[in-house]
Parts: structure tokens; sequence; C-alpha cells
């Protein structure tokens, strides 16, 4: 294939849905496609004409209108248009006019039935779009909607988070920008005489038809707005609110009321909601008695998880949102075990460790946790009920989907249900003598987090590990050791290597050469800094500030971290959608090439940091 | 236009020199011009590149050629071609650094005889889109006199005249490379192109055209005329 062919095949590659697409397929594409280019401002497509392709957006960008000139969609690089047409004997539905000079790639009708008839996941984007088959994409939205997250039930009025931003049609685009900035809002209403609706106007609008176009910024907002935006009743249920969105490809929904605007809502709006739909599952947690009924709960957490991540949470929000529950369980059962066995003789704390501890938990966990009793422990007096109390949680835990640890790093086991003393003498012993199996511990206990109880009673040992931590360079350079016998997956040439033979063969883990790694590189640099937050994010956040690691290495690390974990996290979700058990196993080619590029970028990113922690802390015990 | 080349684009000409023409070319020139009183929406342009060894026709060898047809201002990519051509002479150093064509790439290949038997149906009827067309024109022109008994005669639009020509017209002052393909697309918010097959070059030409071409009339009814050069 010639080069420039080549080009649009890798073109096509980087974007949905062609990225579902198997390479031998879309590298054949090129050959059926024409190029066309239209000057801005052009009707490309009017209601009813003849259209016998699907056009793609390769530069430029296009504006979607109804008949009556509602406005549906704005589209621009990598997106589709025409596709109603494919679905309505070749005749378009909407008037589409370039916004800028811009160039499509034409795909035949033929072809695009060719390949929807091939790949059902290539086809269903598109029959979403063309609403030939909405009937049965609200069925699936629906069947997705469990009892926990109703959408159908939340009014698009209870969706309005704040006090509408807008500005009067007279005002400039500098003056609207200030206000969005003032506001931080990425999104303004142009109003006109007091409560009347002109337009809309995005953040997008101000980098695509302001900065990008050199446009003067004394000029009317009414230059660059969206007139007659599409908008949402407050009576309206919030699953029509996405609906509305995701049909049209918009982020933000002025609501209206009789021809009046009073809100505004984002697609952040709904996915607070999928976050309240957690605390709701929380809430419902600490209401029930019986681990069996927990584990129906907790069972949603694979269902929760996956409509976060197509809502567009970050990792680190589901990995909060998601621990938010292991700790409603975990807090529960300890009621219960109060209950059963009465209040306890001296005061605990039950924490939680490994990526409970840190909130980055997924959709499989297992439990890491330990008690923590006062000082006024006595073996032989509370030694019994403080078992009964661990097992009882443990094994409530086990029941509910977080099964046991596989290295027993559980408050069941005699070793990590100590009194405060005990525990100091455990860490003081781990950072004055570090051995190989110590540092193994390493990982669970050095990111304890108070789940439960007298959380006091950590504080004073938080403080002495920190400070110990910090000052010991041999202890350092035993965990950057430890860090770094954590391979990241990349070979000389930057290819991935892979995992031979066996069940994951010609996988890469994730978890284990992707998440761990950076989780381990930001332990290192916040105790030797003194940084006591044990999330990931917080501790490379915290970190910049210090000289151990760039500022620019660490928030290289937090890009890589974001995208390894989102990419683990869309993996786990794939396989739930499927059916299938989730795990950490991914094989590269289920990603575009324009992930694979990514995700290598960020392996590299981890390597040289890896290279700069032994170069900062020096290295031993491995 | 000067005298002499409306003399060489004349149909008196064409007619003279059809009667010359062997081969390929004989079957050629029996297919009518392209009509330059037609739209531009429906006249059919082949857009060609040629790598050469040189910039003299007399002296240089073509090494590849691609080009792809423009329909109702439309590009077709399933009309592509790639063709590498088998020189006679050996490749000079300073074509293969240019080309990254190697002797081993094309030691296969057909002749330009053989090549130019594939070309000229692909011309006939159709007109010479081109970035600098006096290149193609002249190599072409060479190679036909060569083997087929008689020069080529093609209506022809040079994407880099019009180009001089929208500059002239705005006034504006030209800025060095201002002519330069890939500068000229970007201009035009087309994609940016990687350069250096005879392909590539003319896909990217035939981008900028259309892009030129809806800069004068969107709807492509101007006449073939306004634009020939």
């Amino acid at each position: 294939m010639s080069i420039e062919l080549e080009e649009i095949a890798e073109f096509l590659k980087q974007h949905h849905p062609f990225d579902l697409l198997p390479d031998e397929e879309i590298n054949a594409l090129p050959k059926r496609l024409s190029a066309r280019y239209f000057r801005a401002g052009t009707k490309v497509l009017s209601p009813q004409e003849q259209c016998l392709h699907l056009y793609i957006i390769r530069t430029g960008g296009t504006e979607t209108r109804d008949p009556n000139g509602q406005l549906l969609a704005r589209l621009s690089e990598g997106e589709c248009f025409g596709v109603r047409a494919m679905y309505q004997n070749g005749r378009a539905a909407n008037n589409i006019t370039t916004l800028e000079d811009s160039l499509c790639y034409l795909l035949p009708e033929k072809d695009f039935h060719a390949l929807t008839g091939k790949y059902p996941q290539f086809s269903y984007f598109f029959a979403q779009m063309g609403g030939e088959r909405l009937r049965s994409g609200m069925q699936l939205l629906e069947s997705r909607d469990d009892d926990q997250l109703k959408l159908m039930s939340v009014k698009v009025s209870d969706l309005i988070a704040r006090e509408l931003v807008s500005i009067d049609k007279s005002a400039s685009i500098l003056e609207a920008g200030q206000l969005m900035s003032k506001e931080r809002v990425s999104c303004l209403l142009i109003t006109e005489g007091g409560d009347g609706v002109a337009g809309i106007m995005t953040d997008r609008d101000l980098r695509n038809r302001v900065i990008a176009k050199g446009r003067s910024y004394d000029e009317p907002v009414t230059a660059i707005m969206t007139e007659k935006p599409i908008s949402i009743d407050p009576d309206q249920y919030a699953f029509d609110a996405l609906l509305t969105m995701t049909r049209n490809n918009i982020r933000h929904l002025p609501v209206m009321k009789d021809g009046k605007a009073v809100g505004m809502i984002t697609t952040n709006n709904l996915l607070a909601r999928q976050s309240l739909s957690a605390v709701y599952m929380a809430g419902r947690i600490g209401k029930l008695t019986e681990p069996e009924e927990m584990a129906k709960v907790i069972a949603q957490v694979p269902e929760l998880l996956s409509h976060l991540i197509e809502a567009g949470a970050t990792s680190q929000n589901a990995g909060h949102i998601v621990t938010t529950l292991s700790d409603a369980a975990t807090a529960r059962l300890l009621q219960l075990a109060e209950e059963e066995f009465g209040p306890p003789p001296v005061p605990y704390v039950w924490m939680a460790g490994g990526s409970q501890g840190r909130q980055e938990q997924t959709a499989l966990s297992d439990q890491d946790n330990c008690l923590i009793m006062d000082d006024a422990y006595n073996a032989d007096q509370h030694g019994d009920y403080f078992k009964k109390l661990a097992d009882f949680v443990c094994d409530g835990l086990n029941k509910v989907g977080y099964v046991y640890c596989p290295g027993e790093m559980m408050a069941r086991t005699d070793e990590w249900r100590q009194p405060v003393r005990t525990w100091q003498h455990y860490f003081n012993k781990w950072i004055e003598q570090p051995e190989p199996k110590s540092l193994m511990l390493c990982s669970v206990w050095f990111d304890l987090r108070p789940v439960h109880g007298t959380k006091s009673l950590f504080e004073d040992l938080h403080r002495m590990i920190i400070s110990k931590a910090k000052d010991n360079r041999i202890f350092q350079a035993y965990m950057v050791g430890n860090a770094l016998s954590h391979h990241v997956p990349l070979g000389f040439f930057k290819n991935f290597v892979m995992i031979r033979g066996g069940e994951h063969d010609k996988t890469l883990d994730l978890k284990h050469n992707g998440v761990v790694p950076i989780v381990d590189v930001a332990r290192i640099h916040a105790l030797a800094n003194g940084v006591e937050a044990v999330n990931t994010y917080e501790r490379l956040n915290a970190v910049k500030a210090f000289p151990s690691i760039s500022n620019q290495g660490a928030s290289d690390l937090l890009d890589a971290f974001e995208f390894i974990s989102i990419t683990r996290l869309k993996h786990q979700v794939r396989q739930i959608r499927r059916g299938e058990k989730p795990d950490n196993f991914l094989q590269p080619e289920s990603l575009s090439a324009f992930e694979r590029s990514h995700l290598k970028d960020a392996f590299s990113v981890i390597k040289n940091l890896q290279g700069a922690l032994e170069h900062a802390f020096g290295k031993s015990g491995t | 236009m000067g005298l002499r080349q409306k003399i060489l684009d004349s149909r008196l000409y064409r007619d003279f020199i059809q009667r010359k023409a062997t081969g390929p070319l004989r079957t050629y020139y029996d297919v009518p011009p392209a009509d330059p009183e037609r739209s531009v929406m429906e006249t059919e342009f082949i857009a060609l590149d040629l790598e050469t060894t040189g910039l003299d026709p007399k002296k240089d060898e073509i090494v590849s050629l691609g080009w792809v047809i423009i329909r109702q201002l439309s590009v077709d990519f399933s009309s592509c071609e790639h063709i590498l051509v088998r020189p006679t002479k050996e490749l000079s150093e300073s074509s293969v650094v240019v080309h990254r064509i190697f002797d081993s790439d094309v030691a296969d290949a057909p002749s330009i005889e053989a090549a130019l038997e594939h070309l000229l149906p692909q011309m006939a009827g159709r007109v010479l889109l081109s970035h600098h067309a006096p290149i193609e024109l002249g190599f072409l022109g060479q190679a036909c006199k060569q083997f087929f008994g008689a020069p080529l005669q093609i209506p022809t639009v040079d994407t880099l005249v019009l180009a001089l020509r929208d500059i002239r017209r705005s006034g504006e002052t030209m800025k060095s490379g201002a002519l330069r393909l890939d500068t000229l697309r970007r201009n035009h918010n087309l994609p940016p192109f990687r350069a250096h097959n005879a392909l590539s070059d003319a896909i990217a030409a035939s981008g900028l055209f259309l892009a030129q071409i809806a800069k004068r009339d969107p709807k492509g009814e101007l006449e073939l005329d306004r634009i020939l050069r």
C-alpha cells in the first residue's frame, strides 16, 4: 500500500468506531474511499437530498441542524455524518453545513452496509446514531439500568447543580471569556432581553472559532455563539438528557422552561449522578444485616464501574467511588460484630491496606486489612474478643465478595492484629533493618488508611513511620531495589514484551507491569519526602514540590498512571459487558494503534522514572 | 499564453501529430480531448506526479509514476496507481537520496515504455493535473516522442499556477516557500502529508486542487478553460 493510503488507514484507526475494525479490513478501506473538499459555510447536505455516502471528516468541522433549523450536533475531525441517510434509502435527514474549510472522506453506501453487516460493534455505533434501531438501543440502555441507577427516576431539574451563568448578547467575546474563567464554567448561555435564549457558547468555540481563527476578542459573542441550541425541559428525566447528549454528541444542554432558561446541565452532572448511585449503594449496605445481602449490592460494583467508565469518569474517580463501597461494607460488618460480641474492651481502629488503603480499587479486589488496638490491650483478657471480631469481619468480607488475601495480610492473622506498641516495633524493624521479606509487606502496610474505629490510634503511629522512613537512606535504597523488580513490558526497540504461553499467552499484565511500578515509585518519593498521603495521585502531586523527582517527571507519571489505569478499567468493563470475569491481562491487539502507541509512551515514562529513582536513592537488596 | 504554446495546443497541431503517433499514443489520440467549455465538475482529471533522476528530460529518466483520478470534483482513491520504472542507466547517488528508490527496487520493474502503455489510456480524454506541470509534460513528452513517434498534447491544470494567481489576486507579497505543496495545503486546512512518493504527491496535489476550485466556485460550475495553464 502506498504511503498516502497508509496515512488514511492510520487516520481511520485512530477514530471510533473504525478502530473497532480488524487491521486487514481497515487497510482495505482507503481504496474504497473518495475525497471531497468544502469551503467553510458550504451546505453539504439538505433534508431529502440524495446521499449515497457516509462522510468522514478528515479536517475541519460541520454543524448538523434539523429541517427546522434546530442545532443537533457539531462534528469535528474523525466524526461522521450522513448516517441517517444510510438507513433511510439514501436520503439525508438533516442540514449539514461546514463550519470550517473541510476535507471529507466518502465511504460508499454499499461498503458501509457491508461493514455494518459483518461487524456488530461497528454497526451498533451507527445504528444508535441513525435512529433506525433506536428502540433496541433504548432497551439496551434500560437493561443496563439496574435498580441502583435510576436515571429514569431522576428529573432534569434535580441535575442542575448551580446558578445559570449567562451573559447578554451585546457582550464581547473577551467579556464572555472573562466571565467563563471567573465562574469556572465550560459553557455560557447567551441571553437576549433578560432571560430569552439567543444562543450558547462553549470553551470549544473559544478554541475553534476565536483563537484558531485569529478572531478579535472585541467582536460580539453573537459572532461565535451557536444559535438555537438544543435544550431540554426540567421535567424530563436524566435518562432523556443523557440520551439527547449522546445522540447529538454535545456536552452541554440548556434547561428551558416556558421559553426561559433555568439552568444548564453537562455530562459532568450526569457523572455526578453515577457517583450518587454509589452513595445510594453505600447507604443500602449500611442497612443490611447479612453478608449474603451485602454481597448482592457489591455484586453490582462491576456494573457501577462500567457505568462510571462509560460516562467518562477518570480512574481516580472510579477508584475512589468503588473503594467507598468496600469501606461501607467493612464498617457495616464491624458494627454488626460489635452488636454481636458487645462493645470493644479497649479502643481499636480497623485499617485498610493495599489498593483499598490507597482508594484505588477496581472491579476485582481481595482484602488487605489489619487491626490496631490501644496499648491498654492485654492479650489474655482481650485477645479472644478481637479474634472473634476480626474473624467475623474477614469472613464477612469474603462472603461479600472481597476474597481472602492470599498472603494472609488480614486482621484475622494474629500477627496483624496487635496493639500500637507492637506495630511501632514492626515498623521500626522494617525501616531500620530492611530485608527482602519485610519489603514485600511494605506495599501493603505502608499504604494504610483508617476505615472504622478510633482513628487517633493510627495518627501517632503514622507520624512515627513518616519521620523514620524519611531519614533512612538504607531503607529507601531497599525500597528502590524492590520497586525496580517490577519490569515494564517494553523491549529494547520499544516493542511490547508480552506474557508467553499459558492461560494469558500474548497479553500484558497491566496491573503488575503497569500500575504497580507507578504505585511503587510514588510510594518511595512520598516516604522519602515525608508526604503523608497514600493515594498515588495525591502522592505524586505532593512530591512535585521536592527535589527527588522533577516536576515534569511527576506530571508525566501522573499522566501515565491515569492512562494505564483507565486502559485497565476499560479492558475490565469490556469483559464485564461480555459477561466474562474481569482480569488484568490485556491483548495489545485489542487496542487501536493510537492507544497502543500511547501505552508504549506510558510504559517508557515509567521506565525512565524507575531509572531516575535509582539515581536519586541508590538501590540495594535485590 | 504565448503564440507557440497556442499552436502546440491547437486542434490543427493535434490532428497533425495524431497521424505520426504509434502504439498506445495513437490510441490515446483516438479519444477526443477534454472540452474546455465544459464545467470543471463535469471534467475528469488525472492528478499525476513523476519522480525523475534529474530535471532535464533529455538526459534524465523517470523512476516512478503515481496518479489518481478526479471525477465530479471527488478524488477516487480506488483509481490510485503507483509504478516504479526500470531506468536504463544506474541510479545516481543524489537520486537515490532524494527518492529512496534503489537499483534493487527497480530491477524487476517495467520499462518506461511499458509504464506508458499503462498510463496513456488513463490520460485519454482527461485533463492532466500536476503541481508544477512542466516536469510531467517535459518528461512524458520526451518519452512519447522517443517511443511512440510524436509529442504529447494534453490539456493541463497546474496547481502551482493556480496558487500563483491566487496570491497575485490577493495582492499579498509572496513569502518564500509560499508555493510549496505542503504550505499551500496547510493554508487550505488540508491534512499534512508525507512527501516523496509519486502517488502521495499526486494525491496531495489533487486535494489542493479541490480546495482551489472550492475557493473559486463551490459548485464547480466554472469552465475548464478558466483554469487551464
